[in-house]
């Protein structure tokens, strides 16, 4: 909240808000190495579509009502393409309305199963899971489909999921997070009056921003999580913090901090955002044993913590975590030149994607090279500009 | 010129014909800031060198890429005898701006140990005269 005043006691230096421009230009690019292609998100699409369809041509009456849409990553637009192999995971729920609390997960499931085998082409392709069925397409993506029911104890729409033992089931809101999720994502941060006169100054803003759809709490979950990724490829992959508490804590935290803080930038503020993660997992103290919550605000009795009550080394492997990823990001701010920043980027995320958002970054100088609109600018250095400097043709020679 | 271009802003003095100039350049808001000493007698061509940091040590013992001479660094800015650079052009707007494109694109190569910024390399003769032999 101290951010405007903060940059102001510092007599005489200026927030150097060229190169905070710079470190998020180059964020985003990272980003966009993480995104799937548009042709594999509507490849994953048509597939359920398809399965939605053989499903409502079911002579089974409860099957024939059923509905699928997705729920994840896919659905909240936060997905990133998996670090190895091709297959990213597809998340589907499978919404029987038809069927009452009182049915038993295992038959539901199985109902489910039965219409999927009974199509010659996903037989080949099903593989069953404890809670879901699985079909494979192979090289592409996984489609998950979990079935699920109505909940009649919500009055927020929520659904019954059967839990990991099929024995019973239990509240779950996908849709409801899913606009939940949405509306965080509309909330506009708030910019110091310097920042937003920085950003449309066009020597400072020396390329153009790389597309910026998702808006930064969408990007921010996808850096989290792979930052998550790459940390527990070299630790205990067990301990690893699931993606639903990853993507909640950074939507309280980007909805606290864009309504309450002001700005120096927007690297300022995913750094805050990041940084005020664990403030919003709520600690309970239950007979001097602590306690997590990080409930699911869309419907009553959803804990995506509860693993961590039975368990200590998952929120050990949280805090751990998230440690790493603060003091990365801080690190990067205060680093001098593009190989060393690329080093902490890689380290931190993984060359796979760092390496070519580099090659994107040194691209929009060669682009504006070859274009002649490069130019040298005071304060700046290198920029597409029609002000300072401009660079003429060269040809490098030498060794 | 040098000492009103923001770019090359810094010091040196003139001295019966050969300018020393050295300045400081920060290619762009992520880059390092290094020191570059450009040496200029009239009647032969400018020259380059990176003063500070050592560019050797960051390359970790790599061949450093388009350069004349690993050490003093000596960078190649364009193609000999091509008119890229003649005696009419102002060393601020066209040395100068190529020093920054230079030490751009070598931050650049230390981490992905490809040059992007295009170039020429000369050919290798008998002899040990690149500098002069490779106009083809």
């Amino acid at each position: 909240m101290k951010i405007e005043t903060k940059n102001t006691n510092q007599i005489g230096t200026q927030p150097d808000f060229a190169k905070k421009i710079d470190v998020m230009r180059l964020l985003g690019y990272v980003c966009q190495e993480l995104d799937l292609t548009e042709s594999q998100v509507e490849s994953a699409q048509s597939s359920y579509e398809a399965v939605g369809r053989w499903l409502s041509e079911s002579e089974t009456p409860e099957i024939r009502s059923a509905v699928i849409y997705p729920q994840g990553s896919i659905a909240l637009g936060t997905a990133n393409r998996p670090i190895r192999g091709n297959e990213f995971d597809v998340d589907l729920v499978c919404h029987l309305l038809a069927i009452p609390a009182t049915a038993d997960p295992v038959i539901v499931k199985r109902l489910v199963g039965d219409r999927l085998r009974e199509n010659e082409r996903y037989r080949g392709m099903l593989e069953e899971k404890q809670r879901c069925w699985r079909l494979n397409y192979a090289g592409q993506y996984h489609l998950d489909i979990t079935p699920s029911i109505v909940n009649p104890r919500c009055s927020n729409g929520g659904e019954l999921v059967p839990d990991r033992m099929l024995s019973q089931w239990k509240a779950t809101n996908p849709k409801g997070y899913c606009q939940w999720f949405a509306q965080h994502t509309s909330i506009r941060p708030q910019f110091t009056a310097a920042f937003a006169e920085a950003r449309i100054r066009a020597d400072v803003q020396p390329f153009p921003e790389p597309q910026e759809k998702k808006g930064m709490l969408r990007q921010a979950v996808q850096i989290c999580k792979r930052h998550r990724d790459i940390y527990f490829s070299m630790h205990d992959q067990d301990f690893a913090p699931v993606s639903i508490i990853i993507t909640t804590l950074v939507a309280k935290s980007y909805a606290h901090c864009a309504t309450n803080g002001v700005y120096a930038s927007e690297l300022d503020l995913l750094i805050d955002v990041v940084r005020m993660m664990p403030t919003f997992i709520e600690v309970e103290n239950r007979g001097g044993i602590r306690y997590y919550v990080v409930p699911n605000e869309t419907t009553s009795g959803e804990n995506f913590a509860d693993k961590w009550n039975a368990d200590p080394r998952l929120p050990a492997g949280f805090f751990e975590w998230h440690s790493v990823l603060s003091e990365t990001l801080g690190e990067i701010e205060s680093q001098s030149g593009l190989d060393v920043m690329g080093r902490t980027l890689s380290t931190g995320f993984g060359e796979a994607v760092v390496k070519p958002a580099i090659v994107q970054f040194a691209n929009s100088v060669s682009s504006a090279r070859s274009s002649g609109q490069l130019s040298i600018v005071p304060g700046i250095g290198l920029a597409a500009s029609p002000t300072g400097v401009r660079v003429a043709r060269n040809t490098f020679f030498g060794r | 010129m040098l000492q009103n271009n923001a770019a090359s802003r810094g010091s040196g003095k003139v001295r019966y014909g050969r300018l020393v100039w050295e300045f400081e350049a920060k290619p762009t808001p992520l880059s390092r800031t290094y020191r570059l000493r450009i040496e200029y007698q009239e009647g032969s061509v400018p020259k380059v060198v990176v003063v500070d940091p050592d560019l050797r040590q960051l390359a970790d013992g790599r061949i450093l890429p388009h350069v004349y001479e690993q050490h003093p660094t000596q960078l190649c800015l364009y193609f000999p005898k091509t008119g890229e650079w003649s005696s009419g052009k102002l060393i601020a707007t066209s040395i100068v701006p190529w020093a920054y494109l230079w030490l751009f694109y070598f931050e650049e190569w230390l981490i992905s140990n490809e040059w992007k910024g295009g170039g020429e390399h000369p050919k290798m003769n008998n002899d040990n005269e690149r500098k002069t032999n490779s106009n083809d």
